[in-house]
């Protein structure tokens, strides 16, 4: 996947730029609300156990402060993508023991036989792997500006 | 919002859930992950969640998922467009009502347990 394919997947209503939450049960419950909103899917309880279920797996949250709730559920229509940005910080449980300042949710349906979840996921973890695209998705004023610090890391 | 409760939702997560424990378990899929940084290590916590949700299905709901997964691979499908995903036959509005919102109903021509969200 491309990052222009990538940002083809993004939009303004699915950026948060000023989340917050107290624990990351509440995280995931805010995350998943908002992902939630505005589309044609309305099965919060089951898309929440799913991201729950993800995580008992081993925490998304990465390093740089970055974090990438994912998967795939029967209650997800199509590839769909949100991005969320915390000034404060979450203890979203990372490896590293650091608050997670940038959310990535990645849902897809099961039927998403290409594997474009996956693609997704490896294209942003791969972008956010320098500290510098990080700062400037937390600086960005504007998903249009969001989009562009992608575009020119890619 | 918090839980799936109704048989229809709690069937749907243990399909997802089961999904994602195959995934975790097939090495391919794992390298995958990991690769990118997701270490794969609550395999054992995820079995304990998929028993959990077992004990909230009705024995004979729990039965027939059972028996399907087996002779068809997906139990649950989705109605997309008013036919069901799993042979792409016509469902019945009827079936899909509000009123059946959260029971489990099954595709006419395949068997397979419907969900519309």
């Amino acid at each position: 996947m491309t990052v222009d394919e990538l940002v083809q997947h993004l939009s303004a209503e699915r950026f948060v730029s000023d989340f917050s939450a107290a624990s990351k049960e509440e995280a995931l419950e805010k995350l998943t609300e908002a992902v939630v909103a505005g589309s044609n899917m309305s099965d919060h309880a089951t898309i929440l156990q799913m991201l729950r279920n993800r995580e008992q797996l081993g925490s998304t949250a990465l390093s740089q402060g970055v974090a990438f709730p994912h998967g795939r559920s029967l209650a997800v229509t199509k590839l769909t993508l949100l991005v969320a940005r915390s000034k404060a910080g979450v203890d979203f449980e990372s490896e590293d023991g650091k608050s997670t300042h940038l959310f990535f949710v990645i849902l897809a349906p099961p039927q998403d036989t290409g594997n474009y979840y996956l693609q997704a996921l490896g294209k942003i973890a791969e972008l956010v792997r320098k500290s510098e695209v990080c700062n400037g998705l937390m600086e960005a004023e504007d998903f249009d500006a969001l989009a562009t610090v992608l575009k020119e890391a890619g | 919002m918090s839980e799936p409760t109704n048989q229809a939702q709690l069937l749907v997560a243990l399909q997802d859930l089961e999904d994602m424990i195959s995934e975790a378990e097939n090495p391919d899929q794992r390298a995958v992950l990991e690769e990118m940084g997701f270490p794969v290590q609550g395999i054992d916590e995820l079995h304990a969640a998929q028993k959990n949700l077992e004990e909230q299905i009705q024995p004979g709901v729990l039965g027939k998922y059972r028996r399907l997964r087996k002779r068809t691979g997906k139990a649950v499908m989705p109605v997309v467009g008013g036919a069901c995903t799993g042979c792409f036959t016509n469902v019945p509005h009827v079936f899909t009502s509000s009123v059946n919102k959260g029971k489990v109903i099954a595709c006419e021509t395949c068997g397979r347990i419907l969900y519309w969200p």
